[in-house]
């Protein structure tokens, strides 16, 4: 027997768990192998350190912390346990709730900000930049296109009571903003004698228009005209 | 000479087995007594086994109030399935395999949970370990508790490096004193596994001890 088979049985011996014969033969072959025989005493000696070490107690019985469990289990959930109040019940879900609700009203604050009527946007105090007016308001006027219908006139300004005879002649290109009630919100002189335009675009900022307008709704709308003043006399006969 | 140390089967093993079989008398008569609903029964029943049911429970999960809890856990199962006791294994042996159950889901959790680390075998301090140790230290030469605390510190991390098969089937074997054939049952384990896995597991506890007795000291 090698002293790879007698140290698969060592552990069998120190239970006196081998046939007889087998036995002899471990003990003959321990009586002359050093190595196998210390192999054996320290077995021996880590299971006797193993039994060695103390038994260890509890300070206190369990006695009646297990008959108390005993008596809660067998008691049952009770009346207060079943009839106890949601919020009791998961008391979790209130706090729970709270980034739930956060969450609703912002998107419900983004979606009243985003579903603002863009009328509503020229009575501000102070009003946005044309840039960011809504097209089709007196400060982002449209142009007369197919979509966009031209104002019409419905009352001329009173042109007839400009002294023309002491203007000097000349043109004036001027641009009218038609609003959506139809009266005149803004003249600009674009070219033209400022002394002559004076007088003239007074006229032209009491004219009234039937308004412009986009898909049946009244529009703001910018027109461009030409005035020209200029004295006709009739040629020399001789 | 080594192979005159053979343990062999002895009166004092007879003697043994007559007191295991009375105590087991005594428990079936619990038990018998539990079933009728006598709760004093009960209580003597865990009284009995309790000091067992922790020690083993203490070794195994190596941790002071871990094993209180599971002590606890084992008592409830064991009172809830006490109608379902047939008594074809000892009693005893019943409350092994409950409390070894117990331990390894215990252990298990809180592996789960990566805390299996945080409760080795070492965290039993000193100071625990003197609460909980039944001894008289009273007496005993201030130089030698020191010296026996030390090995009992080295015994105690050795037991932790094995696996917790191991660490099982030989607190069963050679702390408790079951036989193969019990340790088979408390395990579920045919009897050739248990001989073989024994094997290992002393093995294992020889080479995680080291040399043995440490140098200069008593074993």
């Amino acid at each position: 027997m090698t002293c790879h088979d007698v140290r698969r049985r060592l552990s069998p011996l120190m239970d006196a768990d081998l046939a007889l014969g087998e036995m002899r033969t471990v003990q003959e072959h321990l009586r002359e192998c050093p190595s196998c025989a210390a192999e054996l005493a320290s077995l021996r000696a880590s299971v006797e350190a193993l039994r060695s070490l103390p038994r260890l107690k509890l300070k206190d019985s369990l006695a009646v912390e297990v008959r108390h469990r005993i008596e809660v289990e067998s008691r049952g959930p009770g009346l207060a346990l079943l009839f106890r109040p949601a919020w009791m019940a998961r008391p979790l879900i209130f706090p729970s709730l709270v980034p739930a609700a956060l969450v609703l009203v912002s998107i419900l604050a983004a979606v009243a900000a985003l579903d603002r009527d863009p009328t509503q946007v020229v009575e501000h105090a102070v009003a946005p930049p044309a840039y960011l007016a809504p097209s089709g308001t007196e400060t982002n006027p449209l142009f007369p296109s197919e979509d966009v219908s031209s104002p019409q006139v419905l009352t001329r300004g009173d042109l007839d009571g400009v002294a023309w005879a002491d203007l000097p002649e000349g043109s004036l290109f001027v641009e009218t903003v038609v609003a959506r009630d139809g009266t005149v919100s803004d003249v600009t002189l674009l070219q033209g004698d400022s002394v002559m335009a004076r007088q003239i675009m007074a006229s032209l900022r009491r004219e009234q228009f039937e308004p412009g307008r986009r898909r049946g709704r009244p529009v703001a709308v910018s027109i461009y005209r030409l005035i020209s003043h200029m004295e006709v006399r009739a040629s020399a006969t001789t | 000479m080594m192979a005159t140390e053979i343990a062999l089967p002895t009166d004092a093993a007879c003697g043994q087995a007559a007191v295991a079989s009375r105590d087991s008398a005594a428990d079936m008569a619990l038990v018998r007594a539990c079933r009728g609903g006598d709760q004093a029964a009960f209580t003597k029943l865990v009284e009995i086994h309790e000091g067992l049911v922790f020690n083993l429970a203490v070794r195994l999960l190596g941790d002071g109030e871990e094993a209180r809890d599971v002590s606890q856990e084992v008592f409830l199962q064991l009172h809830r399935s006490l109608p379902r006791f047939e008594g074809r294994s000892s009693l005893r042996t019943w409350i092994y395999r409950i409390v070894v159950n117990h331990c390894r889901n215990r252990q298990r959790w809180w592996r789960r949970r990566r805390r299996d680390k945080a409760c080795a075998l070492d965290d039993i301090s000193r100071a625990d370990e003197a609460q909980l140790a039944v001894r008289s230290a009273g007496s005993e030469d201030p130089f030698a508790q020191v010296a026996r605390h030390e090995r009992e510190e080295r015994v105690r991390r050795a037991l932790d490096r094995l696996s917790f098969d191991h660490r099982t089937i030989l607190m069963l074997k050679e702390v408790e004193g079951l036989s193969c054939e019990e340790v088979g049952e408390a395990l579920q384990l045919a009897v050739g596994t248990v001989k073989s896995r024994l094997s290992r597991a002393r093995e294992a506890l020889r080479v995680s001890l080291g040399p043995w007795p440490p140098e200069g000291g008593r074993p």
